[in-house]
């Protein structure tokens, strides 16, 4: 039984709301639990044909010479679709909310930047044949060094993998090839130490495995519009992409998704809607995408893994002083939404822990990998991963109960944050204490009593003096635009953005932070609410 | 072209299709003939099917039991009398696999699967085919050895002794995801046992070659030994001579050739 805490929560839920525990039945489940449930895949159209991509089989190579005059006399194609036949041949997912730069081809052009890059598209009247033909392309590839590595894509004279991104690090508001969060004197506090541990962390890629495989059927509707069935798992999203791409109004489409055979992340890429969309433009048929199974665990976007150095430092006592971290974000080839990853893990650092001194770095890097996208939690779930198991061995360092280490280090109401924002509603104090008491934990008195609403704040609150990096900051030039912000360039709509975490605090500094005046997103930098 | 699929009464029919043609395909229970065509494999354009009884019969009363080469292995785990191959038939697939999947086909099972082939190896078992030129028997590392000429003959059954105790016959499957994983190597072992020492050793291998492999290196430190920690130390030590494994996304040619003797020690020592 679910049991809300109303000592600590009393003013965080309106207890009119009648849904929280109790059973209530999922509108889609019925339909689920009997098959009957629509899946884009259900469709069949008349007259559909049928879309196959012939991908890379190299992980990093230019692209000599495309043969495709065996394929277009296999029996049964319709059409062959290249690179120059996609109105806008290079797209990023988040340039939709004017961050990051085009980098990604729909089908490559000039080089391949990993294995299972798609080439060619073949649209086909059967599957079979479709396949058929993408087997009788000839593609001359000349292989280039390959990344796979992401500290050795950041070493100077390291080959480049993406153009858009010559150094291999995505670049953050046009000048940051990283996420810097400083917060006092981590160097500092580690050289006084008691015990200093560093560790590195290495996670590996994780794919969705999703039942239903990513895929879409389009086909011409009346008035010039085309109607998609897809399996996406972000409708909007993938309706303002393939406008984009195809460059036509979003009202051209109509897309019907609503059932989705498990996404998890791996559904938002929009990989399958625009080459479908496309087939159907080119052939005036429905035209179906589907990923194969192994497309879909070969080269369908995984969790992206990471690479985590943590450097702590502790006190006798218990008392974590300082903490220093560095993590590499392995976003393949192209940025998806790794970009916004490195975001949220240089917001999470250090943990749900008071700590005095925080220094983190977190780079979004480019390898010869197959690019990496959402997955529950991701930029977070790794870095949580990295820090409990480091929170484990500090307290087996300094001879501690790892609940009561945790209860000491937590953060408490009041307490300032990294991020220079005051922590409120913390609960990980009684999160500790319920998990203790479930698993009959023994933890001692005085953490027994320990509240996340007591002894906050205070000292706990100042924002110690946080040395400036050597290096200058370089001037910001001007923010890209695309014709997909709302407003025309002309129009100024906010105050000059501010980078962001600072790495040297503009002064004069607040000495409180005044909430709710201002509030800072992750993606857009400060804004008013 | 689109796929055909023909279907004959009779095996000898079957086995006369898929003789004549370079781009046909026996399909038993579908398991890798299915997933190949869904994956886009072009190179088979002629499905051939049999509903031949005699494919799906079991002879395991005797000393000698013989397996249809369409038994599937969930009625291998169905039988009573086949309780010494249970643990290779449990560690194939999952149920939906082990109910369409057959031994017959496992003959042709490429790495990292072909685990029930593995079980076979190690008990010498004998494999029938009907060819271009009628039927014949050929021991089972020679079927193995020339597998990818074997595409044009129908495997009718496979057949064996029967190991003369449950000691006698001990198998082991290393996978990373359980119940359902791909081998990261199996191993079986058959010691008969003769005036207290091993008389005729075979120790068979799977993922470790590009077919299923004898470790004959193991086996020769096995033979005419009693089976102490002494033997088993040498016959571990040799396990990885005469092995050519390779890379594949469960494990490194490296790694496999590194734990292969591990693995035998455990399987003989009767560690779990």
């Amino acid at each position: 039984m679910l049991e809300l805490r109303k000592d600590i929560f009393a003013d965080e839920r309106d207890d009119n709301l009648k849904e929280i525990g109790k059973g209530t039945q999922r509108q889609d489940m019925l339909g689920h639990v009997t098959g009957t449930s629509t899946y884009f895949g259900d469709h069949k159209l008349q007259g559909m044909l049928h879309l196959k991509v012939v991908r890379s089989t190299q992980a990093h190579a230019r692209l000599r010479r495309i043969d495709t005059t065996d394929a277009e006399r296999s029996v049964g194609v319709r059409r062959i679709i290249r690179g120059a036949d996609v109105p806008r041949n290079l797209n990023t997912l988040l340039s939709l909310i004017n961050f990051g730069k085009d980098d990604e081809p729909s089908l490559a052009v000039d080089k391949v930047r990993y294995k299972g890059e798609p080439i060619v598209a073949i649209v086909a009247d059967s599957e079979r044949e479709a396949f058929e033909a993408t087997a009788k392309v000839r593609i001359d590839y000349e292989p280039l060094p390959t990344l796979f590595d992401v500290e050795e894509a950041l070493k100077p004279g390291a080959p480049v993998v993406n153009e858009t991104y010559p150094k291999n690090a995505f670049i953050y508001h046009d000048v940051y090839d990283h996420q810097r969060l400083r917060f006092g004197d981590a160097d500092a506090a580690l050289a006084t130490a008691d015990h200093v541990l560093e560790q590195r962390y290495q996670m590996s890629p994780i794919e969705h495995a999703p039942t239903e495989t990513n895929g879409a059927i389009a086909a011409p509707d009346t008035n010039g519009r085309y109607v998609v069935y897809t399996s996406t798992q972000a409708l909007f999203f993938s309706v303002d992409t393939c406008a984009k791409i195809l460059d036509v109004p979003s009202n051209t489409f109509h897309f019907i998704g609503g059932t989705v055979g498990g996404g998890f992340g791996g559904k938002v890429d929009t990989l399958t809607e625009p080459l479908a969309i496309l087939g159907a433009m080119l052939t005036g048929r429905p035209v179906r995408y589907v990923f194969g199974r192994e497309e879909e665990m070969q080269y369908g976007p995984p969790r992206g893994a990471e690479r985590i150095y943590i450097k702590d430092g502790v006190m006798r006592d218990g008392r974590i002083v300082a903490r220093k971290i560095r993590a590499y974000f392995d976003s393949g080839a192209y940025t998806r939404l790794s970009s916004y990853a490195a975001v949220k893990c240089a917001a999470h650092l250090p943990g749900p822990y008071t700590i005095p001194n925080v220094y983190g770095d977190v780079y979004c890097v480019f390898t010869n990998r197959t690019p990496a996208t959402a997955m529950r939690g991701f930029g977070v779930t790794a870095m949580d991963f990295a820090i409990e198991c480091q929170m484990d061995k500090l307290a087996h360092l300094v001879g501690m109960d790892p609940m009561e280490f945790r209860i000491l280090n937590a953060y408490r109401d009041g307490d300032m944050k990294a991020h220079r924002r005051e922590a409120k509603n913390t609960a990980l104090i009684e999160c500790v204490q319920v998990a203790a008491e479930k698993a009959k934990w023994p933890i001692r008195e005085e953490f027994r009593r320990a509240s996340s609403r007591k002894d906050g704040g205070g000292s706990r609150a100042v924002i110690p003096p946080t040395p400036a990096d050597s290096r200058a900051r370089p001037a910001a030039p001007a923010q890209q635009r695309t014709t997909y912000d709302r407003l025309p360039p002309t129009i100024t709509r906010e105050p000059p953005r501010e980078p962001p975490p600072p790495a040297s605090p503009p002064s004069p500094r607040p000495t409180a932070p005044s909430h709710g005046a201002a509030r800072f997103s992750s993606v857009f930098g400060t804004r008013r609410r | 072209m689109a796929v055909t699929v023909k279907t004959f009464a009779s095996s000898n029919e079957a086995a006369a299709a898929l003789s004549s043609d370079r781009a046909a395909r026996y399909l038993g229970g579908g398991t890798l003939v299915m997933r190949a065509l869904n994956e886009g494999d072009v190179s088979i354009s002629t499905v051939v099917r049999t509903n031949d009884q005699t494919l799906t019969r079991i002879d395991a009363s005797g000393p000698r039991i013989t397996l249809g080469a369409g038994v599937t292995f969930a009625r291998v785990l169905a039988e009573r009398d086949l309780a010494f191959l249970h643990a290779p038939a449990r560690s194939i697939g999952g149920p939906a696999v082990r109910n369409m999947g057959t031994v017959g086909g496992n003959l042709f099972a490429p790495n990292p699967y072909g685990d029930f082939t593995v079980a076979l190896l190690a008990l010498d078992a004998t494999v029938a085919v009907q060819g271009g030129f009628g039927a014949r028997d050929i021991p089972i590392e020679e079927f193995l050895q020339s597998r990818e000429r074997q595409a044009g003959t129908l495997v009718l059954s496979v057949s064996c002794a029967r190991p003369a105790s449950a000691e006698a016959f001990r198998y082991r499957k290393i996978a990373r995801i359980k119940p359902k994983g791909g081998s990261v190597i199996t191993l079986a072992a058959h010691l008969p046992i003769s005036g207290g020492r091993i008389a005729g050793a075979r120790i068979a291998l799977g993922s470790m070659a590009p077919t299923q492999i004898r470790a004959r290196a193991a086996e020769r430190a096995l033979e005419g030994r009693i089976l102490d920690a002494a033997t088993i130390a040498a016959a571990a030590s040799a396990a990885s001579e005469g092995t050519s494994p390779s890379d594949n996304a469960l494990g490194s040619a490296w790694y496999r050739r590194e734990i292969v003797g591990v693995h035998l020690r455990r399987l003989l020592s009767g560690q779990e």
